[in-house]
């Protein structure tokens, strides 16, 4: 009774042989179901090529009940004969395009109702058919084979309904009936009404709604980030849902999870935004809520709510870091750098580079005291040009530095508190065109010096503390608010 | 690193010249001590450094070969460049760039240890004044952690009448008349919130960026970054006002996993500015420079031995201390200041005071150095007795702080410092919108308990938007209704002042690379920027 396998017709080996794969998708599709989260590059690719080869299966399971039809007639029965070799090739197709479909479902990360049943339904087409392989001509009378056109019959409507989800997965849930006919509509009884995947341009949502999102949320509920498998940036995206299911409730604020989680007390665990970001303002909330309690609809109009908050997004003056240019920074600095480092050399400690990203220069020669002076100033001359911020207080420069000082044009800050310099000084100053602030707390100076200082077109601050300068003395009216006494 | 670096003080500024360590030839070892070397290595460091030099050997090849790994060293996990800390070994504390144009080159941080009530300086609640003595509703207690209070308390309107002051009429009590003179000099931030109700962790989070010990201070973080522009100095000086000690102990200033040349040092602000600095009589400074010589001749030697760069810390904290002998008893004695100027402070020098502290700070920060930490104590105002009580010791620490503080910020103003200092006040959290009931009572004392939810901040100086308040709490003062601010971002708006990202400051330890704002996103809070 007991046939060893290689007694077997070569049909019955390959057959059981078949079933491996099978089995493989079947715990593919079991164990590892598609489930929304993305995966490697690798696994995306082949997972293309599952739109490459699902048509020839479906092309040539559609063929053999057209030739066993026409196998019928004798003029054509030889095509009878192909179906041997018709059958297995579909077979081995709808599971190689299965397999591939699997891997595009699981790292693409898709995940709902439609590829579940797109995938079942590929499944099931490989079952079908491997049965119907099975079954073909096994049977005494081919008249009989009542149950292998049966198969036949069941996995060409299993290839039209997973064929259908296919194309609605790719090409969006209307495919079909989007731009059907009205006549034709009303005859099938299709609703008017297409489902809105996007909100009217001038609707409550977009104008009044989905800037909210666009501000708080879709920086990880958006493009590029789908944390909970979620997206706030579409009207589709919101009215789907994440991970758990959806997440508005139309009609119902109070039970829709979106509102639940946004207006949890600051610092909960599960409030929205998470991680100590700052919650949504109390307007924004109550927006969305009305919103959601008037239907959530995509088309309702922006003015539609009586008493709706006016203020939508508060403007949030976010910091963004520029990116270091160390080219260019490299660049800038390069002519001086030797003459730098030679001065750097002579005089550790006091210049250095304002910031990383600049070629400006700041020198803070008020800590080397009285053993810098005039001659000092003058050795740094090929770098004057470049000074931005220059703190001589406390040194021993007199009036003979104040054409080396004058001579730095790009000085913002400039810092000559309790050194020996008079109105000389502080005159020979009318070019430095960038000066923010001047510092001549403790020197000798008199309100003389403030002829110039006020036609200093950037000056904020003149700290004039402790000089002969006084509040009595009366400064030009525009220089008042800027002295500092 | 080159094990090979001679420690030079030449190059220090202002230094005259000493004879360097060079001059002595390393072969001139005494045969003694060449036999004592070989005998001390054992097949133990021939096999450990035979494998490590295997391993690096392979890793180095690694290195060199794939572009990528190459790389990541030189890269911020955000893919960013990451900024080079790298120094001169024996000068760990030399200047270095900010990342781009700070608003502010140095901080004074004054931290009122205990936590100072928000509820009877800056943070104005007519509501809970009015509903003062009522229940307090069971929404405040639920799920919350409290140091004392138990069952249900009572709230607690504000003990002081609060009123509008500045330009832009900010609220305040009364019990800071001078510093309200400086109201629109200053930025509140009402918002602030922390995830720690003791002390000790508090401060910690505040202090370091981590309630947990081992993490490097604000200062060490913004020394490591900046430097300190005075060598005769330390770059970050500590100076408490007496009284207690913070909760928080030394690692408030610790400098954690980064190199302990950048903790901060503690000054005294009475007696010897810092202990043992001083030669002992009979001691010359020629005599302990003699002797610094020999030390540090040693000790170069354990260098070019075993290449650990503490022994350089060692070497330079023992060059730096010599130097502050001369530089640091200068600037902390407060005696070579006008008697109108201690009289603004409120000083009388001798004395371990706040006032005296402020003083000093400003010296301190008028000969670069860079972060300069005072601390004021007794603010943890729980009401169980006089000195800890609202109605009673809070008077005094409010008079404590009052006049040195706004002295402090019209001196740095008259000078000029103001802009590029950013001066820092605020305790750990806040104070309970409750009166604490300890053991269910209550007695004449009046106080309130910790309050993580929900407390007040305010910045001066650098960069800082002048008269404005950020955030808002809730009308009883409990918890942040609108613009929370977390203690990191507070950290990263700092950094963000001093020409950081806070990214950007980073430490590789324990494979993560280690930022005072720890692992979360930070937020610069922009709002409170000029």
């Amino acid at each position: 009774m007991i046939m060893s396998v290689r007694q077997w017709p070569l049909r019955d080996r390959i057959g059981v042989f078949t079933l491996a794969p099978i089995f493989l998708l079947l715990g593919l599709l079991l164990f590892f179901p598609p489930d929304g989260a993305q995966r490697s590059d690798w696994a995306q690719f082949i997972g293309g090529f599952h739109l490459l080869t699902i048509h020839l299966p479906i092309a040539l399971i559609l063929l053999i009940p057209l030739f066993e039809i026409a196998g019928g007639s004798r003029q054509f029965s030889y095509l009878r004969c192909s179906v041997d070799f018709i059958l297995p090739l579909a077979v081995f197709s709808a599971i190689i395009a299965a397999i591939l479909g699997w891997f595009l479902a699981r790292s693409g990360g898709s995940s709902g109702p439609l590829v579940t049943q797109h995938m079942w339904g590929g499944f099931f087409v490989s079952v079908v058919c491997w049965l119907c392989w099975m079954l073909h001509g096994r049977l005494p009378s081919r008249r009989f084979d009542a149950a292998y056109f049966a198969g036949l019959a069941i996995a060409v409507s299993l290839v039209s309904f997973t064929g259908y989800r296919g194309g609605q997965l790719s090409h969006g849930v209307n495919h079909l009936t989007e731009h059907m006919p009205k006549p034709l509509r009303n005859w099938l009884g299709i609703s008017q009404e297409k489902t809105p995947t996007a909100a009217t341009p001038d609707s409550f949502f977009n104008a009044r709604v989905e800037p909210i999102f666009a501000q708080r949320c879709v920086s990880c509920h958006g493009p590029s980030q789908q944390k909970s498998q979620m997206r706030l940036d579409t009207y589709e995206g919101v009215m789907r849902g994440g991970k758990t299911g959806p997440v508005i409730k139309a009609g119902d604020s109070k039970n829709s999870v979106l509102l639940q989680r946004i207006s949890l007390p600051f610092g909960s665990d599960k409030i929205m935004p998470p991680d100590g970001k700052p919650t949504l303002s109390a307007d924004q909330i109550q927006l969305i809520a009305l919103w959601v309690s008037a239907g959530a609809s995509p088309t309702l109009a922006a003015n539609a709510i009586q008493g709706a908050p006016a203020t939508v997004v508060q403007p949030v003056a976010e910091l963004t870091f520029a990116k270091n240019d160390t080219v260019t920074v490299a660049r800038q600095r390069a002519p001086l750098a030797e003459a730098l480092a030679s001065l750097q050399k002579r005089y550790p400690g006091i210049i250095e580079y304002e910031a990383r990203d600049s070629a400006l220069l700041t020198i803070n020669a008020s800590l080397m005291g009285s053993k810098f002076g005039d001659d000092d100033i003058a050795q740094l001359k090929p770098l004057y040009n470049s000074f931005s911020v220059a703190d001589f207080s406390n040194t021993a420069i007199t009036d003979r530095s104040a054409p080396n000082i004058a001579a730095m044009k790009h000085l913002r800050v400039l810092r000559l508190m309790r050194t020996r310099i008079t109105d000389a000084t502080v005159l020979a100053f009318g070019g430095l065109n960038e000066l923010e602030s001047l510092n001549v707390f403790g020197t000798g100076i008199t309100s003389a010096s403030l002829k110039t200082a006020e036609h200093l077109p950037k000056l904020q601050h003149l700290y004039a503390g402790e000089t002969r300068i006084t509040t009595s003395s009366l400064p030009p009216n525009a220089l008042k608010s800027k002295l500092v006494f | 690193m080159s094990v090979s670096q001679k420690f030079n003080h030449d190059a220090i500024l202002g230094d005259p010249p000493t004879p360097s360590l060079e001059e002595k030839p390393a072969a001139d070892v005494h045969p003694e001590e060449a036999f004592a070397r070989i005998q001390a290595q054992t097949r133990r460091h021939f096999l450990r450094s035979f494998t490590a030099g295997v391993g690096s050997m392979f890793l180095g090849s690694l290195a060199s070969n794939c572009p990528g790994m190459a790389c990541a060293s030189e890269l911020n996990i955000d893919g960013t460049q990451r900024l080079d800390f790298k120094r001169d070994p024996t000068r760990p504390l030399s200047v270095l760039p900010p990342e781009f144009t700070p608003r502010a080159k140095r901080i004074i941080y004054l931290h009122m240890a205990g936590a100072p009530s928000q509820l009877e300086l800056f943070d104005h609640k007519p509501e809970l004044t009015r509903l003062d003595g009522q229940d307090c509703p069971e929404s405040f207690l639920k799920g919350k952690r409290f140091a004392f209070i138990s069952g249900v308390p009572k709230l607690l309107g504000s003990q002081y009448p609060f009123h509008q002051a500045g330009k832009n009429g900010l609220w305040l009590s009364d019990r800071l008349p001078q510093f309200e003179k400086h109201i629109d000099d200053v930025c509140f931030i009402k918002s602030m919130h922390t995830d720690q109700f003791n002390h000790a962790p508090a401060q910690l989070l505040v202090h370091t960026g981590n309630a947990r010990l081992g993490y490097p201070s604000m200062g060490s973080w913004v020394i490591y970054g900046l430097g300190s522009e005075n060598q005769n100095l330390p770059g970050f000086i500590v100076l408490v006002s007496g009284g207690k000690q913070p909760d928080g102990g030394k690692q408030l200033w610790g400098s954690g996993f980064l190199p302990s040349i950048y903790q901060g040092v503690q000054c005294r602000s009475h007696g010897e500015p810092v202990l043992y600095l001083q030669n002992p009589k009979s001691v010359s400074r020629a005599l302990r420079r003699d002797e610094l010589d020999a030390i540090d001749q040693i000790n170069q030697q354990q260098f070019e031995e075993f290449g650990n760069p503490e022994t350089i810390t060692r070497i330079s904290q023992y060059e730096m201390a010599f130097r502050m002998q001369m530089e640091a008893t200068d600037v902390l004695d407060i005696r070579k200041e006008s008697a109108p100027t201690l009289a603004e402070y409120g000083c009388k020098p001798g004395e371990e005071s706040f006032a005296n502290n402020c003083l000093v700070a400003r010296r301190l920060a008028e000969r670069g150095v860079r972060f300069i930490q005072l601390y004021h104590w007794g603010w943890d105002t729980h009401g169980t007795n006089k000195r800890d009580a609202l109605n009673g010791g809070f008077n005094d620490r409010c008079r404590e702080v009052d006049q040195p503080i706004a002295a402090l910020l019209s001196d740095l103003k008259r000078r000029g410092m103001l802009e590029d200092t950013l001066v820092v006040w605020g305790g750990e959290f806040g104070r309970t919108s409750m009166r604490e009931n300890r053991n269910g009572q209550t007695t004449e004392f009046v106080g309130r308990d910790h309050n993580p939810g929900a407390f007040t901040i305010w910045m001066a100086g650098g960069g800082i938007r002048p008269g404005f308040s950020h955030g808002e709490t809730d009308a009883m003062g409990y918890e942040v209704v609108k613009d929370p601010v977390e203690i990191r971002d507070l950290h990263a708006t700092i950094l963000y002042v001093l020409g950081f990202n806070y990214r950007q400051l980073n430490y590789s330890f324990q494979g993560l690379d280690q930022k005072l704002t720890s692992v979360k996103p930070a937020r610069v809070v922009a709002e409170v920027l000029a």
